[in-house]
């Protein structure tokens, strides 16, 4: 009974990492427009869009976050492995992964940005010194919790993998959650804030992204406190929930029907999270309604 | 066809060329394997059986790509190759922490940890979509949801091919990551097998040893596998696909005889790591 209440309250502990690690990682994604979005950052001057946007996409956000995690795992494990104390490693490791992902962010502002030069776009020092540094205070945040969370899980509950693999996995799901979830967020409803609420964007009007603010001129910095209030905490949770539920339905229901319960707990589950989202989805129809008119046609066919 | 304009490249019809040199890839490394380690010989087919399951579970998986991220497209806002390869290795994680109960309960533990993974996600992706951004889910490829029966014209919003998850998307994804997992998991444990067979022979190891390195190695080879059949399944898809009504989905069958020559490949180079 100690060991399963041991488990859980692991499994809590876990899954509040993750949650601030979603939340971290998404915002990190969003100030350096390291997601989808990007796409537009980039796209926006080659329509003459000239804009102080930081821009440090060099890969996905799931291999880079896969990276940064599995290199802060890698140095913290070889740490412990000089008999380093476990949260001193862990904090040495993450520091590390921050200064390689600063590098990344660096070269890959002054890359991207200096590509379109012969669309006039600048390559604006000041972005660079004051923006950099932000993202990597986030990432810092998304990549100590998550390594932490891994090591919370090989030490606590004993999973089999060495801390650097841990680092690979839960690096790029935490990757795949924040980018999954925070995108359209940022994408469509900060990029182009000047465009009607509740709908999609048309094709026609990529590139034409926001680039003022209230004075001056819009800066990522902005970005990334408009989507701390929606897209961050909707990763966080996203990412939190993954954590907490994979480990809580091991834990929980392993030793139920000769191993099986875990395998029916996490059936139930996706049931679980089937029908909350068809209840979303319908919400959704009923209230916000067709566009157009819907015509029996339509209805029909 | 994708949302920006870019026309759709590759066919839907199978190369028989191009198959029969997968075929013979397939066989050469099942060949070199009996030849020189008849133990691996099961194995290696496993690890051929994961590659197509995970191939085949990636054209399950809704993925829009930038378009998504602007509402302008369906699907989750991400690559196709790293939605799957969160799914498929949460599923490794499940799947290697249950591998002490044996092979069926291993893999269906692998199965929901994909299942899981994609189920969550795409809620999520549906709740941003509805309650952040007022946008309810479209598809753009059926009028109407072969699930629900939902109609989906009235809700695309103007100059967008949809947005958001519709349910037959949803369904997808899960299926998509439940499949997923279930591949990487069947690699995990044959090349498991495969190492903690050919490391207790070693002289001077502690089991202690076996352990550490047999599961680092295979978890390693695992993950590259994965990546190696999911990166290759989303250049069959190009850019971005709905979920199982989708007419991309049609394809599978190249991205299934592709992947399968990879993995025999790659699970060849991680049998041989041991034998030589």
């Amino acid at each position: 009974m100690e060991n399963l209440l041991f488990g859980i309250g692991i499994s809590a502990l876990a899954g509040a990492l993750a949650t601030v690690a979603g939340a971290a990682e998404d915002t990190e994604s969003d100030i350096g427009s390291q997601g989808d979005p990007n796409s537009q950052v980039q796209l926006a001057p080659q329509m003459g869009y000239i804009h102080r946007i930081y821009n440090k996409a060099i890969s996905g956000e799931p291999p880079a976050y896969g990276l940064w995690v599995a290199l802060a795992a890698g140095i913290a494990w070889a740490l412990m492995a000089i008999q380093y104390n476990a949260i001193l490693a862990l904090i040495v490791g993450s520091s590390v992964a921050v200064f390689v992902q600063g590098v990344y962010a660096t070269t890959a502002y002054l890359g991207r940005t200096a590509s379109l030069a012969k669309f006039e776009q600048p390559v604006y020092i000041d972005v660079l010194k004051s923006v950099t540094t932000v993202t990597m205070a986030h990432a810092f945040v998304a990549v100590f919790t998550t390594v932490t969370m891994c090591f919370l899980m090989i030490e606590a509950l004993g999973h089999p993998f060495p801390l650097p693999l841990m680092g690979i996995v839960w690096g790029i799901a935490l990757g795949a959650a924040g980018s999954a979830t925070g995108n359209p967020f940022y994408g469509k409803e900060r990029q182009y804030q000047n465009y009607p609420f509740g709908a999609g964007l048309p094709i026609s009007a990529s590139g034409d992204i926001v680039r003022y603010a209230e004075a001056g001129q819009r800066s990522s910095l902005d970005n990334g406190w408009f989507t701390s209030k929606g897209a961050g905490p909707a990763s966080g949770i996203c990412f939190g929930l993954i954590v907490f539920f994979e480990l809580w339905r091991t834990v929980l229901f392993e030793p139920l029907v000769a191993g099986w319960g875990g395998v029916i707990a996490g059936a139930v589950l996706i049931i679980v999270f089937m029908v909350i989202d068809r209840f979303v989805e319908t919400w959704a129809r009923k209230t916000y309604g067709p566009y157009t008119k819907e015509t029996e046609e339509e209805a029909t066919t | 066809m994708s949302a920006l304009g870019g026309g759709a490249a590759g066919g839907e019809g199978i190369n028989p060329v191009a198959s029969v040199i997968a075929l013979v890839i397939v066989l050469a490394s099942v060949g070199i394997v009996f030849i020189l380690y008849p133990a691996a010989l099961i194995p290696l087919i496993g690890v051929i059986i994961g590659g197509v399951l995970i191939s085949f579970g990636v054209h399950f998986v809704p993925v829009g790509g930038a378009p998504a991220a602007m509402g302008q497209a369906p699907g989750i806002a991400t690559g196709v190759a790293m939605l799957a390869a969160g799914g498929g290795l949460a599923g490794l994680f499940g799947g290697a922490w249950a591998a002490g109960h044996g092979l069926w309960i291993a893999l269906g533990a692998g199965a929901m940890g994909g299942g899981v993974l994609m189920a969550i996600t795409c809620l999520m992706v549906n709740v941003v979509y509805v309650f952040e951004m007022g946008i309810p889910a479209a598809s753009g490829k059926v009028d109407k949801d072969p699930i629900t029966g939902d109609t989906y014209p009235a809700y695309r919003s103007q100059g967008t091919e949809g947005h958001g998850l519709p349910f037959i998307s949803y369904v997808g994804g899960v299926l998509g990551g439940i499949l997923a997992g279930t591949g990487g998991t069947l690699i995990y444990l044959q090349l498991l097998a495969v190492y903690q067979g050919a490391f207790a022979s070693w002289v001077g190891i502690t089991p202690e040893g076996v352990a550490t390195l047999a599961v680092s190695l295979a978890g390693i080879f695992a993950v590259g596998m994965f990546l190696v059949a999911a990166v290759l399944t989303a250049y069959n898809i190009t850019g971005t696909i709905e979920g199982p009504h989708d007419p991309k989905f049609k394809r599978w069958p190249r991205a299934v005889i592709g992947s399968s020559a990879a993995c025999a490949a790659c699970g060849l180079v991680a049998i041989l790591l041991v034998v030589i």
